[in-house]
């Protein structure tokens, strides 16, 4: 699938990785403009299919080559036209894009699936994000036989990763460590009490994720008390600062983030709330730098604290754990890989006319053998007549459906082509012919 | 016999088998693995009950009269219990630790099998001596179970203390779970132990004319600390720590209960 004649698939592509941020802002496709470059891509015969996919980390546009590409470089064309489509200038965008074909496009699209190619390596957002990409081309008729195999793949690659590795089993991020550790003492976070210490970005953080859990309770302390009810307009209920003592012994789960340069929880502060939770423990998440919990607290019976290095710590042990698992991911990507490969190849269309001729060649032979058992009073000349004429009409019936075949420069249209007669004819097809 | 002691090897190869599976499941939480090892420990549940069966054929009382027979009823009552928890709180990551109690009781009681079943004994038959006896058998073995998870709930506790965060952490239940199950065994045992203790009572005046044994003693107490187990959290505002350090003492004091006890302080509770 390297060859470019012999390999329709193409991919152009910004990432985190090379392109800076304002750059992949402008080059994001909205759902309108997606639909819009697809169609324009196959009116002007560049793609016969496309799918693009377009997060905040990558801007990739996928596709079948079309007619008016086979003349020079595909992918070059593909950038072109995409520095056309967003208004900018091409250099810029040429030197900080990738741009695959063939089977280099295709494991670079299951790398992606599953997690390979994430900022956070192993995040499964990025599997839902692709399918859904594929859904919308698929259903504005964007896609045809090649990416709608070609995706159902990538995804069902992203889903074994995800099942068969240990890719995803921790969390890497902060919040995603601390939430993981309060599933440890309470299963289910939804109807537990949690109490947010600052009304600043990492309490406002927390707080959308505790509500995004389906956390019922949350309270929110601050200094100030307006900023805590501003946090406190979706959910949750604020409270003034002199109530934090007095709040500690009711919630379950505490997630300090304020600028204190002094423990605003001492360990006395814990240890009268403990005693007053009827042997329920108390859960300390202490993100302030300064810390603001007392360490001693740790020490508490039934209480249990976490600081943000604690947190960080966990978070790069989990990040080396799932970098020790891109192998056996890229040895199921490489199987998955193999079998899109031979899915394709057993699509293309020498191997089908191939086989297309051995199948009639072993049909005319059959039937001329059974024939001339019935006709003994032949002479050797006259069977060798009859032979010759089963061979042309082999011949002149395949001459049209081979042109059919080949004619085309539309390569899915090909393959369609050639899928059909595989199926109509029942061929078996041997790769290496 | 021979039957019996086929279908208890049955039964201890499918309580292998979901031993096993368990295993795989709590390294590779796949879902295929824990209902194979559902199905299989289902499956040595009834194959082992119709081992007891034919046991208990023999004797025409429930299996309990030799040490090897209470050791696979006990077996068979752990895998129960094991069974009630799985179903009560849908949660199968204990299993690996508390599966292998039946495996190693079943396995004793097959290595230590009489090769003559005991005659039957006028004096230890009826229900109420039957009940008295299962009931019993059914509370060690649901305490049992609350001694390995009060002990997988002090592991869970020590990893999440000292930031010990590996596999074994990402796979065992919450700490609440750990608990809610730790409950449910010692309220298993505390109900099983107090009726067979009563029936006891009862059999024994009628029997020997009195209450008194020291082993019943020993068992109250035993109930007692297990009562309490189940009350100081919410009533004493004790730490989940300290109940599963309490419900381990408990344990210590059944297996005195059960050994020394029997051996060297009652006359009346003693395998023959």
């Amino acid at each position: 699938m390297s060859h470019p004649d012999e390999s329709p698939l193409l991919l152009v592509g910004w990432d985190f990785r090379q392109t800076p941020v304002e750059l992949r802002e402008r080059l994001a496709f909205s759902p309108e403009k997606i639909e819009a470059a697809i169609l324009r891509l196959r009116e002007e015969g560049l793609l016969s299919e496309g799918v693009i996919v377009s997060t905040c980390n990558r801007s990739e546009v996928y596709g079948v080559r079309g007619p008016a590409a086979v003349e020079g470089d595909p992918l070059l064309a593909l950038t072109g036209f995409v520095s056309e489509f967003h208004g900018l200038p091409r250099h810029e965008i040429e030197s900080v894009g990738y741009r695959h074909m063939g089977a280099d496009a295709v494991r670079h699209l299951f790398r992606v699936t599953a997690g390979l190619e994430s900022l956070a390596l192993g995040e499964h957002q990025i599997i839902g994000q692709v399918r859904e990409a594929f859904r919308f081309a698929s259903s504005t008729g964007l896609t045809r036989t090649v990416l709608n195999r070609l995706f159902q793949k990538a995804i069902e690659a992203g889903k074994r990763v995800r099942n068969e590795t240990g890719l995803n089993s921790r969390p890497i991020s902060i919040p995603g460590v601390a939430i993981e550790l309060a599933q440890k003492i309470y299963e289910d976070l939804a109807p537990r009490r949690f109490l947010i210490l600052g009304a600043g970005e990492t309490s406002s953080i927390f707080f959308d994720l505790l509500v995004a859990r389906g956390a019922r309770h949350i309270e929110v302390v601050n200094r100030t008390l307006e900023k805590a009810e501003a946090l406190c307009q979706r959910a949750g209920k604020a409270y003034p600062w002199e109530q934090l003592a007095s709040r500690i012994p009711h919630v379950d789960v505490v997630v300090s983030a304020t600028s204190a340069t002094e423990p605003v929880i001492t360990r006395e502060d814990a240890h009268r709330a403990v005693a007053q939770r009827r042997g329920q423990p108390l859960f300390f998440l202490d993100l302030g730098i300064p810390r603001n919990v007392d360490p001693k607290v740790a020490d508490l019976d039934n209480a249990f604290l976490y600081a943000v290095d604690d947190l960080q710590e966990i978070a790069e042990r989990n990040r080396q754990e799932r970098q020790r698992e891109v192998v056996p991911a890229m040895a199921i990507l490489e199987e998955e890989l193999q079998d899109f490969t031979a899915w394709y190849g057993s699509l293309a269309v020498v191997p089908t006319i191939t086989a297309l001729r051995r199948k009639f060649e072993s049909i005319r032979e059959a039937e001329f053998d059974r024939s001339l058992e019935k006709l003994n009073h032949l002479s050797p000349g006259d069977r060798e007549k009859i032979r010759l004429m089963a061979q042309s009409m082999v011949r002149s019936l395949l001459r049209r459906p081979t042109e059919a075949l080949k004619e085309t420069d539309d390569p899915t249209r090909r393959l369609e082509r050639a899928e059909a007669a595989q199926y109509l004819f029942d061929l078996d097809i041997d790769p290496k012919d | 016999m021979v039957i019996s002691l086929l279908l208890g090897g049955t039964a201890l190869l499918l309580y292998l088998g979901a031993e096993v599976f368990s295993i795989a499941n709590l390294r590779k939480e796949k879902a295929v693995f824990g209902l194979v090892a559902k199905a299989l420990l289902t499956l040595g549940f009834v194959v082992h009950f119709a081992a007891l069966e034919f046991g208990g054929r023999l004797t025409h009382t429930v299996p309990y009269r030799d040490l090897s027979a209470s050791m696979s009823l006990f077996a068979w009552m752990v895998a129960g219990s094991y069974g009630i928890l799985r179903l009560r709180h849908r949660e199968a990551s204990a299993g690996p630790f508390l599966i292998p109690v039946a495996i190693l009781f079943l396995a004793i009681s097959l290595v230590t099998h009489p090769a003559q079943a005991p005659a039957p004994d006028p004096k230890l038959s009826g229900a109420l001596f039957a009940f008295h006896v299962t009931l019993a058998i059914l509370g060690y073995a649901a305490f049992t179970l609350s001694f390995v998870l009060a002990q997988i709930y002090l592991i869970q506790l020590r990893q999440i203390h000292k930031r010990k965060l590996g596999l074994l952490f990402s796979r065992l239940p919450a700490l609440d779970v750990i608990s809610r199950m730790h409950h449910t065994s010692i309220g298993i045992g505390v109900v099983a132990m107090t009726v067979a203790s009563t029936l006891g009572l009862i059999w024994a005046k009628q029997n020997w004319g009195t209450y008194w044994d020291p082993k019943v003693a020993f068992t109250f107490l035993l109930i007692g600390i297990y009562v309490l187990c189940l009350l100081a959290g919410r009533f004493l505002r004790w730490s989940g720590k300290r109940v599963a350090l309490l419900s381990l003492a408990g344990y210590v004091l059944m297996l005195f209960s059960y050994t020394i006890v029997n051996l060297f302080i009652t006359q009346e509770h003693v395998f023959h």
